[in-house]
């Protein structure tokens, strides 16, 4: 075991040894990702309590519910820990960068794997475990359980991901021998993007708006009361709803079976595993190495395609296309994008108008205005996942483009470039085909264009000019860029961003279409505020534009590699 | 072509270099050697503009470094020591890239490449993804990109690490025939066997000061009692009597 640990201290001495270095930014920093995350964890937690104990308030099916629902939630953690853990084995098993040098020491090939099994249990599962354990406990509180099931829930969850993480490594395992782990990697990102895809759009056209109808409510509460979850007792999960259900009910030694069947069949699946290891863990690790080395000679051709474009401009126009679509990982992305707006759309396509007590004309118009704010941020979310790790992504071969004949400024305009106009074409499409969806008045359309028209510079600039700050070039995913300090920064000030804007206009806005409404004719004031309202906001959208781009270039010029 | 003047760099605390003065004429193939640690690289990376330094200036071709970067990096070819690329394309849509990045007329371009391809042996590999190459064939790749726009002058790091004894052969013989065209090459190594072979002139630093410039001959003579090879006068201006040749500090 010390030969295993010795090989898990590379990871863990940084971690131990890592001290924030006093300076009042880093501190900063750390304060506010504890915030956002202790924030979102409270979040969870409260959500969770009020869904429950509203449940546990319908007669006869109340409690019946919310333990239907503690099985669904155990059967979606355990799926979430298959797939989040098969994507980490593969990278530590097979694709990380240190594994050469692993290898090369004078340790069994099973040992490797332990040391790995390790690293992968703690990394699949740590948000997963992390954010349903405010659930678990709001099911305590609601249950009103005391500290045994505090007890109870450690000795559940811990061989829950323990075991799910065996699995998973034994399926990695068995499958690397047929395909090769880079391909498997990019095929189950792509699986699984689809699945949450297909579950998203069925769920979506399902109409779970109609249960906000209380006649509707009712049966439907029935109808998930008397559901058949997946409750095979050879399920992981079963096992893990059994002990807390008892637990729950207040006899916590009452899953002691079922805790020790968690926790001895993480030993079997282990022991399963550590044999398969000595046997393929290398022999699958030698044939991914070998994979990449396909060569063709071919001759060369020596016609240049025809571009619009000349330059640098062409140069990184090309190299980012070209880059984006070889890279297997970001179709599913696409895929999951176009998914979202698909949804954007059904969603305004279904809205019961009609049904609202509100005047129509008045409804739409309004919906409209808040359509603005909603294609905004999806806007944002796109640029997050797009636009922000684009410095980022050059990863190790930005040196090239510091020795290169290019101002940095020159060069995240080029970047900024290539991403506004695809984001603005998707954005001004959003909203022309929603609000022809509203049928809105050709004033509220045209304002939308033209708000769009005006922030999406702004938006992405945000993008670029903030993954510019701190770009880790040595990163294995750059799309993971935003989920840092400065990822943070940037989806907060984006949301300030659309909201001051849009709340400029509301004023004028609510006053011209109130006096549409009301026949009335506009005052000479409401034009000098709806000018000065739209001054202000045009200010802002050309700052949010030009500062964090500034911003991004002097970091970058004052950066080495 | 090359001049440095009193270049300092620090990180934080730590002095890299302590006022370097250097100069390079055209035509000339200069050796940089020092121990690790001692400001090579960071010499290397403030020359090609990668890093500013924090007092001094750099001249290229005449061009201060800090007042127009783009033109005097426009004269450079940069060779690293890792050859970091982008993956994902092949080596000829590399050269495509290069090309447009330092305005290589298009009419020019496709014989050009075609024959720095051949000259370093990856025509064959051209249209193949640049993922696919070994080590020596990104360094290759590297070396034909660094040429393509008939730089004036050449900086290279460590010029042979991955190169198998044919291209290094082949290399040394690149750089002789571009010195003679008057192309100045810059290079910092530590096999001391190729910076004798085909350095004009030889500058050694320690600690991040220049010890010692000059011609190989130059440096052996003034050696007390002479030196037998660069070897020997690495060794004699490096290490201190008694200090241990390996511990030097990181930069």
């Amino acid at each position: 075991m010390s030969g295993v640990l010795d090989l898990v201290k590379p990871r863990l001495w940084p971690l131990l040894h890592r001290r924030p270095n006093g300076s009042a930014r880093q501190y900063a920093r750390l304060a506010v990702m504890a915030t956002v995350a202790g924030v979102l964890w409270i979040g969870v937690f409260l959500v969770s309590l009020r869904v429950l104990t509203h449940f546990s308030t319908i007669e006869q099916i109340g409690t019946l519910l919310n333990f239907k629902l503690l099985n669904m939630l155990l059967v979606t953690a355990l799926a979430l820990l298959v797939f989040s853990d098969i994507l980490t084995a593969l990278s530590k098993l097979y694709l990380a960068r240190d594994l050469p040098l692993v290898h090369a020491l004078p340790v069994p090939a099973y040992r490797i794997f332990l040391a790995r099994w390790i690293e992968i249990s703690f990394d699949g599962s740590w948000m997963v475990v992390a954010f349903t354990l405010p659930v678990f406990l709001a099911y305590g509180v609601v249950f009103e359980q005391g500290l045994l099931f505090g007890l109870v829930l450690p000795a559940v969850l811990v061989p829950f991901a323990l075991l799910a993480a065996a699995f998973s490594c034994l399926l990695v395992l068995l499958a690397v021998i047929v395909i090769p782990a880079t391909r498997m990697k990019n095929i189950f990102i792509l699986l699984g993007l689809l699945a949450f895809v297909a579950v998203y759009m069925t769920i979506r056209m399902a109409r779970p708006e109609q249960l906000v109808d209380p006649e509707v409510f009712d049966s439907v509460m029935t109808y998930v009361a008397s559901l058949q979850t997946p409750s095979s007792p050879w399920l992981p999960s079963t096992w893990a709803y059994s002990a807390l259900h008892v637990a729950l009910e207040g006899d916590p030694a009452g899953g002691l079976l079922d805790i020790a069947l968690l926790w001895s069949g993480t030993g079997v699946l282990l022991f399963v595993c550590i044999g398969l290891a000595d046997m393929l863990y290398f022999r699958g690790y030698s044939r991914t190495q070998a994979a990449g080395h396909k060569f063709r000679r071919r001759p060369l051709s020596k016609t240049r395609r025809r571009s619009l474009f000349k330059g640098p401009i062409r140069a990184l126009l090309e190299k980012e296309l070209k880059t984006f679509w070889r890279d297997q990982t970001q179709w599913s992305q696409v895929f999951l994008i176009a998914a979202l707006v698909v949804i954007y759309v059904y969603n305004f396509k279904v809205l019961p108008l009609e049904k609202s007590p509100m005047p129509t004309f008045y409804l739409q118009n309004l919906l409209a205005f808040l359509n603005m704010g909603l294609a905004l941020f999806v806007l944002t979310a796109i640029t997050a996942r797009f636009a922000f790790p684009a410095v980022c992504s050059e990863r190790e071969a930005f040196w090239i483009i510091k020795i290169a004949p290019i101002s940095m400024r020159a060069f995240l305009w080029i970047k900024f470039s290539i991403y506004f106009l695809p984001l603005l074409i998707l954005t001004e499409g959003l909203i022309v085909v929603t609000n022809t969806l509203l049928k809105v008045a050709p004033f509220m359309m045209g304002l939308s264009v033209l708000t769009v028209f005006a922030m999406v510079p702004g938006i992405v600039a945000m993008g670029i000019g903030f993954g510019a700050l701190n770009p880790n070039f040595r990163t294995e995913n750059p799309a993971q860029a935003v989920t840092g300090f400065d990822g943070l920064l940037f989806m907060v000030l984006c949301t300030a961003f659309i909201g001051a804007v849009l709340a400029l206009e509301a004023g004028p806005v609510y006053r011209f279409l109130f006096a549409q409404l009301s026949n009335r004719p506009l005052s000479t004031r409401w034009f000098l505020r709806a000018w000065a309202c739209g001054l202000l906001a045009a200010i802002l959208c050309a700052a949010a534009a030009v500062i964090p781009m500034a911003m991004g270039r002097r970091r970058l010029e004052g950066r080495g590699i | 072509m090359i001049e440095l003047q009193s270049i300092i760099k620090t990180y934080g605390s730590y002095t890299a270099l302590h006022g370097l003065n250097l100069s390079v004429p055209a035509g000339e193939i200069f050796g940089f050697i020092g121990p690790n640690g001692a400001g090579k690289t960071t010499t290397i990376k403030i020359i090609g503009g990668i890093m500013a330094p924090t007092a001094g200036t750099v001249r290229i071709a005449g061009i201060d470094m800090a007042r127009d970067p783009v033109a005097a990096k426009q004269r450079i070819g940069f060779i690293p020591d890792r050859p970091y690329l982008y993956e994902k394309l092949t080596g000829l849509e590399f050269l495509q890239f290069t090309a447009d990045v330092y305005r290589v007329s298009p009419d020019v371009f496709g014989e050009k490449a075609l024959a720095l391809l051949e000259m370093f042996a990856l025509a064959e590999w051209g249209e193949e993804l640049i993922e696919s190459y070994s080590h020596g064939m990104k360094q290759r790749l590297i070396m034909c990109a660094a040429l393509l726009h008939d730089p004036e002058v050449l900086v290279v790091d460590e010029p042979m690490v991955g190169l198998d004894p044919v291209a290094i052969r082949m290399v040394k013989n690149l750089f002789r025939e571009l010195a003679a065209r008057g192309i100045t090459v810059f290079m910092s190594t530590h096999t001391l066997a190729v910076a004798e072979d085909i350095c004009d002139r030889i500058g050694i630093i320690h600690r991040g000061r220049l010890i010692a410039e000059g011609a190989l001959d130059d440096l052996r003579k003034d050696m007390a009692g002479g030196a037998p090879n660069l070897e020997a006068v690495f060794i004699n201006l490096t290490q201190a009597p008694g200090e241990n040749p390996v511990a030097d500090r990181p930069t």
